[in-house]
């Protein structure tokens, strides 16, 4: 069966807060992200994220997703880290990073995406989160 | 057997799906499937800024059109962080993201046309470029 992607992002402003993702760019609405029909497993997670830089701190980011369409539960990854020495100029390039998982799921059931800052507070933070459906 | 559509294209604002329709110097490439090919079977995806602006900015990807069997297919592939230097100062390239998905496997029906757009979420960190290179097979 042909593998189907969604996807959704959102910003993480504060230190150890559990972030939901709900928006995706130019859809500020798009609703619940449901298991798609005749679904059974999650194959895998594409995550990236991109941080402002605007402090001098270092700290990781990670994702929850949890909801009715995970029967085995909420499930957790690590996706990145960040630390920078100064506030006052840099760029940076990040790519995107896809953790197989093979995570069974409940068909037209909704699994909801959470990104979080742990260790230092590293400014503002989007993350984007891609779900592999097979 | 493969074939290939590679498509580029600036996107100068947060938050706005651009398609990418334009290939350099080829401005209007096709975007039809080839006949016989049924199915994406790797998607290389790749972007970079210019940074003017201070932020950061997570850049994906819309795969739809009526060759996509699935609906649309939306992808992330790269972050872009922008932290705008001191005045009188330099900052570094921002060498952009490269991501490939080598087993894809998103349905497509042939002799169809798909639209592929880039689009970044975010802050609005400057203009940045796309480029995507869909791999079809059988």
């Amino acid at each position: 069966m042909a593998k189907l992607y969604r996807s959704r992002e959102g910003d993480i402003t504060a230190v150890d807060t559990k972030s939901q993702l709900t928006t995706l760019g130019s859809e500020t609405a798009p609703g619940p992200l449901l298991v798609p029909a005749g679904i059974r497993m999650l194959k895998a997670v594409i995550a990236v994220f991109a941080t402002s830089s605007a402090v001098a701190a270092d700290g990781n980011m990670f994702i929850r997703i949890e909801g009715p369409g995970l029967p085995e539960g909420p499930e957790t990854v690590a996706i990145g880290s960040h630390g920078v020495a100064v506030a006052t100029g840099g760029h940076g390039s990040r790519t995107a990073r896809r953790f197989e998982l093979d995570i069974p799921v409940t068909s037209g059931n909704e699994i909801l995406i959470f990104a979080e800052n742990c260790g230092e507070d590293v400014g503002t933070e989007t993350v984007g989160v891609t779900l592999e459906f097979v | 057997m493969a074939r290939t559509i590679t498509v580029e294209g600036d996107v100068n604002a947060v938050d706005t799906r651009v398609l990418l329709s334009s290939q350099g110097s080829v401005s209007a490439p096709s975007l039809v499937v080839p006949a016989g090919m049924t199915t994406i079977k790797k998607i290389i995806m790749t972007a970079a800024a210019d940074g003017l602006a201070a932020g950061q900015a997570m850049a994906f990807i819309r795969l739809g059109g009526n060759a996509v069997l699935g609906g649309e297919q939306t992808i992330v592939f790269g972050g872009e962080d922008s932290a705008t230097v001191q005045s009188g100062s330099d900052a570094a390239p921002s060498l952009g993201s490269l991501f490939m998905i080598d087993d894809a496997d998103i349905a497509v029906r042939p002799v169809d046309t798909i639209s592929i757009a880039g689009e970044f979420a975010g802050a609005d960190v400057g203009d940045m470029a796309f480029a995507v290179t869909l791999v079809y097979g059988k």
